[in-house]
């Protein structure tokens, strides 16, 4: 795991137990991945936060990306659920509308604009795992 | 004081409740115990070893750690499927090729023992005569007595059916039955009948944890009983309750859940 950026909290033992129980985890405890997600073709996105849903089953999360024609796409993915998310850390005011950010993740299966999100970056170079590893 | 005895006193100092009840077969044992001298299985635990969909826990991000339980480092023994009687084949091929149709896609009750294998935080409230067990995952609870009655006769079928149970030495065994045939023994479309009954057995082991099986038996269905084995790890104490999940908050998944290739 890597929560380069947030030391105080990387110190916590809680912290590393929950970040670790996710990391073991099969995360996607709601619907399986391999239907929705091809963990064959990961992919990063770079924009603008447009709209953040921190709502269950999973924390929704969408981006502005101009693409090199100059084309605008709002780009959705999925994380965690909320609860996961606060308990290693990641509380909801730390990501807000208009954040530059860029997104690891993988392709939806179906080739809509959205995507299993893994890692978020920051302009500020702090990342989070905001999503669970592909399985 | 042979070390043996030393042990023994030990735990008793530490666990006076143990006095009070049959010598355990490891004397030092260091488990805590309720006031009743049973093993105190209070906490918020969660299953860690196998996924609901089945499917092992991929890693990219880095090491496996110790709290893993020491499995490997896929997080885990691939699970058996259950034992269809033959002329259901092509029942359950169609459903474990159908992931939109799981319960827990259409955020419904998981069932037994699906909802205690999904890894979210589930907590465990014993009182000496009623276990509570309230669930993160769909909002489920289950009440548990344990004073010695038997299931009602007169069962209507439910998503978490009926629940039981009784001490057998150090492991809590739960009975369950009264089940309804809409919820699946995993997340991979493994169906079963309103014939389903399942024994669990929860038993709190000296590593700070809960050794879990659940035994399921299905006659209609399988042809022996389907048997899981998973280890319920405890969450940290800043994690001090289960909280709110509504699953059906922003359920926008199901229409982007497609059918793996190959399959219709």
């Amino acid at each position: 795991m890597k929560i380069r950026s947030f030391g105080a909290l990387f110190r916590s033992l809680s912290l590393v137990f929950a970040a670790a129980a996710m990391a073991c985890a099969p995360a996607w405890a709601h619907h399986s991945f391999a239907a929705e997600y091809d963990s064959q073709k990961p992919i990063t996105h770079k924009g603008t936060v447009t709209r953040i849903d921190w709502m269950n089953p999973h924390v929704y999360i969408y981006i502005d990306e101009k693409s090199e024609n100059g084309k605008v796409v709002n780009w959705g993915f999925e994380g965690y659920p909320p609860n996961t998310l606060r308990r290693v850390g990641l509380a909801r005011d730390m990501l807000k509308i208009g954040d530059s950010i860029s997104v690891t993740g993988w392709v939806a299966k179906d080739g809509s604009a959205r995507f299993a999100g893994r890692e978020i970056t920051w302009q500020d170079g702090r990342k989070f795992f905001v999503g669970p590893p592909a399985n | 004081m042979s070390k043996h005895l030393f042990a023994m006193a030990a735990a008793l100092v530490v666990f006076p409740a143990a006095a009070q009840t049959p010598a355990p077969a490891a004397p030092s044992n260091p488990i805590p115990r309720t006031a009743d001298g049973k093993p105190d299985l209070s906490g918020i635990w969660q299953a860690l070893g196998v996924s609901l969909t089945g499917e092992t826990a991929a890693q990219p991000g880095g090491a496996y750690p110790a709290a893993a339980g020491g499995r490997g480092a896929r997080g885990g023994p691939r699970r058996e499927a259950p034992p269809y009687k033959p002329e259901l084949a092509a029942k359950v091929r169609a459903l474990v090729a159908d992931p939109a149709h799981s319960p827990s896609a259409q955020c419904m009750l998981l069932g037994v023992p699906a909802t205690t294998m999904n890894p979210m935080p589930l907590e465990i409230v014993q009182t000496p005569k009623k276990t509570v067990i309230l669930y993160e995952v769909m909002r489920a609870f289950r009440i548990i007595p344990s004073d010695g009655r038997d299931h009602p006769k007169d069962l209507d079928p439910t998503y978490m059916g009926d629940s039981v149970a009784h001490w057998e030495g150090d492991t809590f065994v739960v009975d369950v039955t009264g089940f309804n045939d809409k919820t699946w023994l995993d997340g991979a479309g493994h169906f079963h009948s309103d014939a389903l009954h399942v024994v669990e057995r929860y038993t709190r082991t000296p590593q700070d944890t809960i050794h879990y099986e659940a035994t399921a038996e299905d006659p209609g269905v399988l042809t022996k009983p389907w048997k899981v084995v998973d280890t319920q790890l405890r969450h940290p104490p800043r994690d001090d309750r289960v909280m709110e999940y509504e699953c059906a908050q922003n359920n926008i998944d199901l229409p982007h859940i497609i059918k793996p290739a190959g399959t219709n």
